[in-house]
């Protein structure tokens, strides 16, 4: 049997005594896309925050492959080193950089030698379909579909293993949803990269899931998941 | 919403004219004597070529680039940690952290004196003494920009690199222009002061412009010498206010969500930092006064000597405080409520008369009102109250204004709809959202108040004294434990009201 590329034991953050996820267990494949929906409140966000090292867990562990990166109140590997790209809901595109510097960041972060580097932000912008007159550009000189392309393409640049996107589609207008929602598949399928995406919309989840994962607000047993295979088997 | 002939329109009037004899006159009065035709330009010209003038100008930029650069590391750093940082007892932290900002600069000027000897007479010691006065403006700035930057922005970063690059690259960043702001606002201050230099003896344009019209007894001297400084202040507080733009009057958060904890690996750094900075900022000029003042005894003999002058001052603060709250109370909601462009201008200006220089002030103020037909408030104790008004309305206002704008323009649109009229909106819906800020306004009024001395020294009727004045004229002629125990007294009367407004904050703050 393969072993999990991500593992979550028992896993509780909570927020002041209240929100968040309790005893929460979750394995994940690699190169396995995995479409986590759930209410408002459900702990969605929480979810992937800790998964990304934003947030220590209150109780549990994390596992990414094969390594533990948290344990109870301690992240043992900070979240620059878990090698994980992340859509934000907002976005959170450095506004005082342009394209070219938000991809930068996160290049020269990733280790890429300069002399390489702008090839590659170049190779990721045109994976994402962003186009070349935009690089020095800032943020807000760019429509809401190019910001979500710009904002994919930084979290892709660093080669991450692991991609986790926060309601990615969530501020577009219905037809940019279903085209960035269709590229974003595709692309998902062509890099063969694990994917987490958190939504509350199931049309998300027919387009990306291998496998969706429905959430339930914490109640006392703790946070309930239920998942189901592509669109039809599901396993309670 | 309401029309013109309402009682708003009668009381922002009658606030903008107070405001206008108050706090613009006295400033214009004197630009316009100095450019007054018969002598004017070429006394300038005078002023402008003089060798000794042109050391003048070159010590007050030192002191003025020296203690803004210094005060914005330190404050900078402090802010960060504030901002960032988890630490505990973070509220009377920042109260101990903010406390050297509301003692009067030369009460601090005066203990370092006692410890450091001669190195305190020199340029260098008055820009260690203003950096002890004025980082506070830097540090809550630096908090404030950080505040406003969406944590997201942090965290995104936090997910490719380091905190420290992070802080380098993203958030230092974004936060700069504010910062920068604040340090072109520490750069006029520092060469608006006048108490410093002059306890210390660093010969700089205030101290100059206050000798030329005190002890020369030539005004015009005094008016021409002040112009390079109204100048100098005028332009950079006019830079650093368009630089700030909306954000002097706007007190919400832009970024949602929690702080993030990526800095707390610094926590330990950070503790040794705020402790060091409140025992050398705060307490070291405190123990030092105490250990002056019990050298010799004359703690009650000093007090008691001075107790008409006590009495004078906290009276005065009193009237003072209320007269600038009310007036600032009027001018900061007419300021709430104008266009994004009418604001930016009246932000300005408000923050170019607040960094007047108080000798400049002091000299408008006579020149205006030792007249005939003046209503007779020339040599009267109102001089001193018109001189609190005149300095420090502007910037109660500017404060007002950002108290009011967190209140939101709908709530008073409902009242409007519903029937009321402006004053009974007022009373009923804007005045309890704001009545804690006020309160806080007129305490930080009272507290600038009670320290003033560059201002009232100059515009005190004869015989009539305050305790800043008699600190001030006593460091030359009295024993050092005599004075030393006048500061200490006039530091604790200043400290007890900041504590309990910073209590009251504090229990208020959000855990």
């Amino acid at each position: 049997m393969t072993a999990p590329f991500l593992r979550l034991n028992g896993v509780t953050k909570r927020y002041r005594g209240h929100g968040g996820i309790t005893d929460l267990s979750l394995e994940v494949l690699a190169s396995e896309s995995v479409v986590v929906v759930g209410p408002s409140g459900s702990g969605k966000t929480t979810l992937l925050r800790v998964i990304a090292g934003l947030e220590r867990p209150d109780v549990g562990e994390i596992w990414l492959d094969g390594r533990i990166v948290a344990q109870p109140k301690r992240n043992t590997v900070p979240a620059n080193e878990r090698g994980i790209g992340f859509v934000f809901q907002d976005l959170a595109l450095w506004p005082h950089l342009t394209v070219r510097g938000n991809l930068d960041f996160v290049a020269a972060s990733a280790g890429i030698e300069k002399r390489s580097r702008l090839a590659r932000i170049h190779d990721v912008l045109r994976l994402c379909r962003v186009e070349p007159q935009f690089v020095d550009r800032y943020p807000h000189q760019l429509s809401g579909g190019e910001q979500q392309r710009v904002a994919l393409a930084r979290a892709l640049v660093g080669s991450p293993r692991l991609l986790l996107m926060d309601e990615p589609f969530s501020s577009l207008d219905p037809d940019l949803r279903v085209t960035l929602r269709g590229e974003v598949a595709s692309l998902r399928q062509q890099l063969g990269i694990t994917a987490i995406f958190v939504s509350h919309d199931a049309q998300d989840a027919d387009a990306l899931a291998d496998r969706t994962i429905t959430i339930q607000p914490p109640s006392e047993k703790g946070t309930r998941l239920g998942s189901r295979l592509g669109s039809s088997s599901f396993r309670p | 919403m309401w029309g013109l002939r309402s009682s708003r329109t009668l009381v922002i009037l009658t606030a903008a004219t107070v405001f206008v004899i108050a706090c613009v006159l006295p400033p214009l009065y004197m630009l316009s004597a100095i450019l007054h035709p018969g002598g004017g330009e070429t006394a300038l010209r005078d002023v402008l070529l003089d060798t000794r003038q042109q050391g003048l100008l070159y010590t007050t930029l030192l002191l003025g680039v020296g203690t803004s650069v210094l005060a914005t590391l330190v404050g900078g750093a402090l802010g960060l940690v504030l901002a960032r940082i988890r630490l505990p007892f973070k509220a009377p932290l920042r109260i101990a952290l903010v406390a050297p900002a509301v003692l009067p600069p030369y009460v601090i000027a005066l203990a370092w004196s006692y410890v450091a000897g001669s190195i305190a007479f020199t340029v260098w010691g008055a820009i260690a003494v203003l950096t002890s006065a004025l980082y506070p403006m830097s540090m809550l700035a630096t908090e404030v920009a950080l505040q406003q930057v969406d944590p997201r922005l942090e965290e995104a970063a936090l997910l490719a690199a380091p905190p420290a690059r992070v802080l380098r690259r993203i958030t230092a960043p974004l936060a700069f222009p504010t910062v920068m702001s604040a340090a072109l606002m520490v750069f006029v201050l520092a060469i608006s002061d006048f108490s410093v230099p002059a306890v210390l003896r660093v010969r700089v344009f205030t101290t100059e412009v206050f000798s030329a019209f005190a002890a020369l007894y030539d005004s015009g001297r005094a008016m021409i010498l002040s112009l390079p400084l109204v100048i100098l202040t005028t332009v950079v507080a006019a830079a650093a206010a368009i630089a700030l733009g909306n954000r002097l009057v706007t007190t919400r958060r832009t970024g949602g969500g929690r702080p993030i904890d990526a800095f707390d690996s610094w926590r330990l750094a950070a503790a040794v930092a705020v402790c060091g900075a409140i025992g050398l900022m705060l307490i070291a000029p405190l123990i030092t006064l105490v250990l002056e003042a019990l050298r010799s005894p004359s703690v009650v003999p000093a007090i008691s000597d001075s107790r008409e002058a006590a009495v004078n001052s906290l009276v005065l603060a009193l009237i003072g405080a209320t007269v600038v709250t009310m007036l600032a109370a009027g001018l900061g909601y007419a300021r709430a409520h104008t266009t994004a462009r009418t604001g930016a201008a009246v932000d300005a200006l408000w923050v170019v008369l607040f960094t007047v220089p108080s000798t400049v002030v002091g000299i408008g103020l006579i020149g205006m009102w030792n007249r005939p037909n003046a209503l007779g408030l020339y040599g009267t104790r109102a001089m001193l109250v018109l001189a609190y008004v005149a300095r420090f309305a502007p910037v109660a206002a500017l404060a007002v204004a950002a108290i009011v704008r967190a209140v939101p323009r709908s709530h008073e649109q409902a009242a409007a709809v519903a029937g009321a009229g402006w004053l009974r909106t007022i009373a009923h819906i804007v005045l309890p959202q704001i009545r804690v800020g006020l309160l806080a306004v007129w305490v930080i009024t009272f507290i600038l108040a009670f320290g003033e001395v560059g201002t009232s020294i100059l515009v005190a009727p004869p015989g009539e004294s305050t305790l800043p004045i008699r600190v001030y004229t006593l460091t030359a002629n009295a024993p050092p434990g005599y004075v030393a125990a006048l500061a200490l007294f006039q530091a604790f009367v200043i400290l007890i009201p900041l504590t309990l407004l910073g209590l009251a904050f504090g229990r208020r703050e959000a855990p």
